[in-house]
C-alpha cells in the first residue's frame, strides 16, 4: 500500500512535503488539491472521510493527516 | 436574505449543512483574508437552513453564487426557494475535472443556469529560464495606490466582468499594499500590468494585459520577466484562462505553462443577458 507521502507526492511532484509542517502556508496544497487528497485517501485505505472533518487543521502536515486517518483507520 | 455580520456566521452556516451529510457538495473555498473583506465592506450575504447554504457575493451588477450542501437534494430544494436566483443577476462557478462536474451540472442547469464560459488552469512547474532583458524592463515598478483607479479601469475594459471575478476597489488597494500588482509605465499611463498572488511556493497569476495600445513596446514580456525575478522561491505558477482564447494560451505555453485538467465552469442564470 503507498504511504502518505506518496500519495501526496503523485498529486504535488514539484514539492518536498516531508520538509514543511504547514502544507497549506506554505502554498503545496490548496483546496483543490485538498479535495483530490480525500478521494485518494478514501480509496486508498477504504474509507469515506467526513465532510465535518474537511477543514485546514487536518490536512496541514503529515502528523495531522495521520491522525485523521488513524481515526478511520482504528476499530470502531 | 440577510448580510453576513461576522466570519463565524460562515463558519456556523457550514458546519450546520455538513453535520450528518451523505453527500456534502461546495463550491466554496474562500480564503480567509478575502472572506473578512467582503463581509467588511457588506458585499457577502447568505440564506441557510438545516442542510444547505447559499452565500451571495456582490459585485458591481450582479452576484457570485457559492453553496455548501449536505446532498443533492437539499441543494435543489434551497435553490428553489431562493428570491435572489430567481430575480437577479448570479453567476456561479464549477471547479473541479470536467467528469466530476457533470452531475452538478445537471443540477444547476434545473434551477435555471446555463453554461456561460470555461476556464482552463495552467502551471508551470519547471525552473525558470530568464530570457535577455529589453530596454522596456526599466519601465516595471510595483503599482501603488494612485494607480487603483487606472488599474480598475484597465481591467474592467479588458476582461468580461462576470466571467473573470475582477476584483472590486478595495481588494485592488489591499493588493497594492501587499506589492501584488507590477506595472508597465509610459509617462503617466498604465501601460499594462500584471496581478498576482503568492501563497509561499505557488504564485498565480490573476491578470497579465498590455493595453491595446502598447502592444508594440514590449511590456508583456517585460512585466513577465519581471514577475518571475521577484518569485524565485515559488516553485509552482498557476493561472487561469478562458479555454477557447487561444492567442492567451499560446502566449502562456511560451512560458511554460500547460494544461494542468482543472476547470472551472462559469454559469450564469437567466437574468444575465446572453
Amino acid at each position: 500500500m503507498k504511504s502518505l507521502a506518496d500519495i501526496l507526492k503523485e498529486i504535488r511532484p514539484e514539492f518536498d512535503f516531508t520538509a514543511s509542517s504547514d502544507f497549506i502556508t506554505d502554498g503545496m496544497l490548496d483546496s483543490f488539491d485538498v479535495v483530490t487528497l480525500v478521494a485518494t485517501l478514501d480509496k486508498t485505505y477504504g474509507i469515506s472521510i467526513d465532510g465535518m472533518d474537511i477543514v485546514p487543521g487536518n490536512f496541514k502536515n503529515l502528523q495531522t493527516i495521520e491522525t485523521l486517518l488513524s481515526k478511520y483507520k482504528s476499530p470502531k | 436574505m440577510e448580510p453576513v455580520g461576522n466570519i463565524g456566521r460562515v463558519y456556523s452556516a457550514v458546519q450546520k449543512a455538513k453535520t450528518g451529510a451523505s453527500g456534502f457538495i461546495t463550491n466554496f473555498f474562500p480564503v480567509q483574508r478575502k472572506l473578512q473583506g467582503w463581509i467588511d465592506y457588506g458585499d457577502l450575504f447568505c440564506e441557510s437552513d438545516e442542510s444547505a447554504a447559499l452565500f451571495f457575493r456582490k459585485d458591481r451588477d450582479f452576484r457570485h453564487f457559492y453553496f455548501c450542501a449536505a446532498n443533492a437534494v437539499a441543494l435543489q430544494e434551497r435553490m428553489a426557494a431562493s428570491v435572489v436566483l430567481k430575480k437577479e443577476r448570479v453567476m456561479t462557478d464549477l471547479v473541479g475535472n470536467e467528469a466530476a462536474l457533470s452531475d452538478l451540472l445537471t443540477l444547476l442547469k434545473t434551477v435555471g443556469f446555463r453554461q456561460y464560459t470555461r476556464l482552463c488552469r495552467m502551471a508551470r512547474t519547471a525552473p525558470i529560464e530568464m530570457q535577455q532583458q529589453s530596454s522596456s524592463d526599466s519601465q516595471i515598478v510595483y503599482a501603488t495606490q494612485a494607480d487603483c483607479r487606472a488599474i480598475l479601469d484597465l481591467l474592467e475594459r479588458s476582461f468580461n466582468r462576470y466571467a473573470e471575478q475582477l476584483p472590486m476597489l478595495y481588494e485592488l488597494e489591499a493588493a497594492v499594499a501587499g506589492r501584488q500588482i507590477l506595472v508597465a509605465k509610459h509617462g503617466n499611463a498604465i501601460a499594462g500590468l500584471l496581478f498576482f498572488e503568492t501563497q509561499g511556493f505557488t504564485s498565480t497569476t490573476r491578470y497579465w494585459l498590455v493595453d491595446e495600445q502598447f502592444r508594440s513596446f514590449r511590456f508583456g514580456s517585460a512585466l513577465m520577466r519581471r514577475y518571475f525575478e521577484t518569485q524565485s522561491a515559488v516553485r509552482r505558477f498557476i493561472l487561469w484562462v478562458i479555454a477557447d482564447n487561444e492567442n492567451a494560451i499560446q502566449k502562456y505555453h511560451h512560458y511554460g505553462f500547460a494544461p494542468d485538467g482543472l476547470v472551472d465552469c462559469v454559469l450564469a442564470n437567466r437574468m444575465i443577458p446572453v
